[in-house]
């Protein structure tokens, strides 16, 4: 049975209240040691909120959170020596270099690797002689990240932590984040660019409305939404009415393209009497399975 | 529900576009205009009917007069007073030097926060992308001001007015007009040097403190030209000195408008001059985008404090000791004038009895309580600041607990306030031993120890506030101050209001050195302090951070 420290993150019915509206309800998480795990969800859907009381910067209205074992509310101090923070909005101090500010932020959180946090500041190509006042957006969310990767921490917890940068920079941002998960380092990644949590992420957590709605690897979650499948037969189009999970088929001549819900081979089986001539099936990406999962549930939230 | 952003039928979008700044700034300072304009009122109208309770009889009226009239030290503090055996005379003086001062300093906070603070925050940018440039954002920022200005004129015009048509007051219409206008002067004058500020400065903090200095210098200026006998030229040196020299219901000096007039024109044009000649988010004053880093006390927490501190304590401790030194040195001149005169019983009420230059600095030294109680206002204020804006969460979420991070703010600010009120003494010691009026140093630095204690206990009303309610932190720790300063003004020169008085917390302090300090009750006001501090402590750590 895994101890509670083999967990880097693990919350049990967290939930955070403002007043009726629930802003994180019944959250049950688990984040192994060691893993890189996307958090995804539209605006407003609690990401932030379980960032900050994972950070015991607010307090559960019922719940319980803990850091490699240690309880986020009773012992934040403790809690926060294995973990390094990008938050969501770069707010730092105008009148501080970007220097000093890294500076400060490695005494506060107590160890710096300064050998990596020079290579990071040459790899984000930073001028920290420049006061934070005189930095870009894209800028200050650098001094952040380096920041928080230069502490080689056990957890890091990023919010949008590439908000600002450009596709180079990002691009930084994912060798970082690459070397991270060799060191064996856990990562949670709060994100709204799927394409960066489908090429970092081992599993994804999608949140929405304060709920948390899927969880799992992406192989299994692509298991949930439909396959695109685009198939030429060289014979006649066969009836197609009697093959179950189908939908948005489109039939062209020879040509169909239509979504599978479920198994494919009974589609494969009636293709084959007509032989086939060419035939692509496509997993869905993140992208897809997000819309996919939010269009459902506004619908069915719409029901309601 | 539906939400309309559509314009209202019939206006012109491309007008209101270009206007829009305009706009903003004149409805931002609606709220605050409708306020000092009431309150400006307000004071008007209690100073004229409080006299006829005062000051029943001819004789007595007559008496004051005398009294007050040639009286250099009522001059020093509160500027000249003249025809006080008239209702008019002592509306004038009762209300002038008061509104004067906070009318200058709404104008300065106000015209930089509207202007350098939202520059600061980025929502400038916004405003400049539309149909505008930088230099007519500004001259529509000033003619919003203009705008929120003669809404306080109408408003203190209209009070001054009604009140003025009582038999037992009698102004006229015309001499209603003047005095509010004399009364708004200050603010007008101090909206645009902070407009000007703004322009010069990199940062809010930094285009206030300039203005600050102005208004400083001002006030300085004046109170020497008034205190010293020989140097009245120099009242008119200095901007609130003009202001002063309007001399509304007395013997009015339309003449003192011209340098107001052309003061004002000159700083609004400047201001704007230099708006077109710098980069939205820029300043016209040099400062370095870049620098060689300061490693050596940044070395957490309190390190941080400190550095985040430097310059406002730099500035309060020059200021309070600028300010001491300046009224030491009149403080024999003005001193030697109350002796038997019934400035003796208004210095009484405020605890300072007796005459000549202890008394005179026993008063003196409650003005200095108040100016270190708003420096503590102002700098525990930024602790709030840092957690509304965020930075905080950079602190708490390492290594670093509440309390200590609480703590660090709670000991910089008093060490800070502490700083300010030995310079208080020590400066103040140095300008009265430099016309001397054998004041000694340790009577001075005793009273500057002496206006520590309530500093502590608006500190400690601060932290109690920001465990509980930290939205309200900043507006209870000004509600004291303001209150307690309201009670010193009215509670000095009305005898009944001895009540008033009693609530003011400076004066639960010692006048020192016109007395003895009280060390006990200075004890019990720290101590009181230091329990507020300790309850918003453990009420700090059961809260959420809250941002802005």
């Amino acid at each position: 049975m895994a101890r509670a420290a083999d967990f880097a993150i693990r919350t049990q019915a967290l939930t955070k209240r403002y007043g009726d509206v629930g802003a994180l309800v019944d959250l049950d998480l688990e984040v192994a040691a060691g893993e890189v795990i996307g958090y995804l969800g539209p605006n407003g859907a609690g990401k932030t909120t379980t960032i900050r009381l994972l950070l015991g910067l607010i307090r559960p209205s019922s719940g319980r959170a803990e850091i490699f074992g240690v309880d986020c509310h009773r012992r934040p101090v403790e809690a926060h020596q294995r973990v390094a923070v990008v938050p969501g909005e770069a707010n730092l101090w105008p009148e501080l270099t970007g220097a000093e500010t890294l500076h400060l932020l490695g005494q506060v959180h107590g160890k710096v690797d300064d050998a990596y946090r020079d290579e990071l500041i040459g790899r984000f190509e930073l001028d920290p002689s420049k006061k934070v006042r005189a930095y870009s957006r894209g800028n200050r969310q650098k001094v952040l990240l380096i920041g928080a990767l230069m502490s080689r921490a056990d957890l890091l917890l990023l919010d949008e932590p590439t908000s600002g940068l450009d596709p180079l920079m990002e691009q930084a941002f994912r060798v970082s984040v690459g070397e991270a998960r060799e060191r064996g380092q856990t990562v949670f990644l709060s994100s709204h660019v799927l394409s960066e949590v489908e090429a970092l992420c081992d599993r994804v957590a999608i949140l929405r409305q304060g709920r948390l709605v899927e969880s799992g690897s992406l192989s299994e979650m692509r298991h949930l939404s439909a396959v695109t499948v685009e198939a030429t037969v060289a014979g006649e189009m066969p009836e197609l009415g009697g093959v179950s999970g189908l939908s948005s088929v489109a039939v062209e001549g020879k040509a169909l393209r239509c979504q599978v819900h479920g198994p494919i081979e009974p589609l494969l089986t009636v293709l084959m009497q007509s032989g086939v001539a060419s035939l692509l099936i496509r997993e869905p990406s993140l992208e897809e399975l997000f819309l996919a999962l939010y269009g459902r549930n506004s619908d069915h939230a719409g029901e309601h | 529900m539906a939400v309309s952003l559509a314009p209202a039928a019939g206006t012109k979008p491309a007008f209101r576009a270009r206007t829009v700044v305009a706009r903003r700034t004149a409805r931002r300072s609606l709220r605050a205009a409708v306020l000092w304009g009431y309150v400006f009122g307000i004071t008007v109208a209690s100073s004229a009917f409080s006299y006829n309770t005062i000051y029943k009889t001819a004789a007595e009226r007559r008496r004051l007069d005398l009294v007050f009239g040639a009286n250099r030290a009522v001059a020093a503090l509160f500027g000249p007073a003249a025809h006080l055996d008239t209702v008019p005379g002592f509306t004038a003086y009762k209300s002038s030097m008061a509104v004067m001062i906070i009318g200058a300093v709404w104008g300065l906070l106000h015209s930089t926060r509207l202007l350098r603070g939202e520059e600061d925050a980025g929502r400038w940018d916004l405003l400049v992308s539309g149909e505008t440039t930088l230099r007519q954002a500004v001259i529509q920022a000033l003619s919003g001001f203009a705008a929120a200005a003669a809404l306080v004129w109408l408003i203190t015009f209209a009070i001054t007015a009604a009140v003025g048509r009582a038999s037992s007051v009698r102004i006229g219409v015309q001499a209603s007009l003047y005095l509010a206008l004399a009364l708004v002067s200050s603010s007008v004058i101090f909206l645009a040097v902070g407009t000007l500020t703004s322009q010069l400065a990199a940062s809010r903090r930094r285009a206030s403190s300039y203005a600050g200095v102005v208004l400083g210098l001002s006030y300085g200026l004046r109170m020497v030209g008034d205190a010293v006998p020989g140097l009245h030229w120099m009242v008119w040196t200095s901007p609130l000195g003009w202001v002063e020299e309007l001399r509304p219901l007395t013997d009015p000096q339309p003449l003192a408008l011209v340098p107001i007039v052309a003061f004002t024109f000159a700083v609004a044009l400047a201001a704007v001059y230099f708006a077109g000649r710098r980069d939205v988010g820029g300043s016209i004053l040099p400062e370095r985008s870049s620098r060689e880093a300061r490693l050596r006390t940044l070395t957490g927490p309190l390190g941080l404090t400190f550095r985040l501190m430097r310059s406002s304590m730099t500035s309060w401790v020059v200021a309070v000791a600028i300010g001491g030194l300046l009224v030491g040195i009149t403080a024999q001149a003005a001193g030697s004038t109350v002796v038997g005169s019934s400035v003796e019983q208004v210095f009484t009420r405020l605890g300072a009895p007796g005459f000549g230059a202890k008394a005179f600095l026993g008063v003196i030294f409650v003005i200095l309580a108040m100016t270190v109680g708003f420096q503590a206002a102002t700098q525990f204020g930024m602790m709030r600041a840092e957690e509304a804006g965020g930075r905080a969460d950079h602190l708490l979420v390492g290594a670093v607990s509440r309390s200590r991070w609480f703590l660090g703010w709670l000991v910089a600010v008093a060490l800070s306030l502490l700083a300010s009120s030995l310079a208080a003494g020590l400066f103040t010691w140095i300008g009265a031993s430099l016309q001397g009026s054998g004041v000694g140093v340790g009577s001075c630095l005793a009273a500057g120890v002496n206006i520590f204690p309530p500093a502590l206990f608006i500190l400690g009303a601060g932290a109690l506030t920001i465990g509980f309610l930290p939205r309200l932190t900043g507006a209870v720790m000004y509600a004291i101050l303001g209150w307690s300063t309201l009670a010193e003004l009215v509670g000095g020169f009305v005898a009944e209001s001895h009540w008033a008085l009693d609530t003011s917390l400076f004066h639960q302090m010692s006048a020192a050195p016109a007395v003895a300090p009280n060390w006990q009750t200075s004890a019990v006001l720290a101590g009181l302090g230091v329990l507020m501090a300790i309850v918003g402590h453990q009420a700090l750590l059961r809260r959420d951070l809250e941002q802005e």
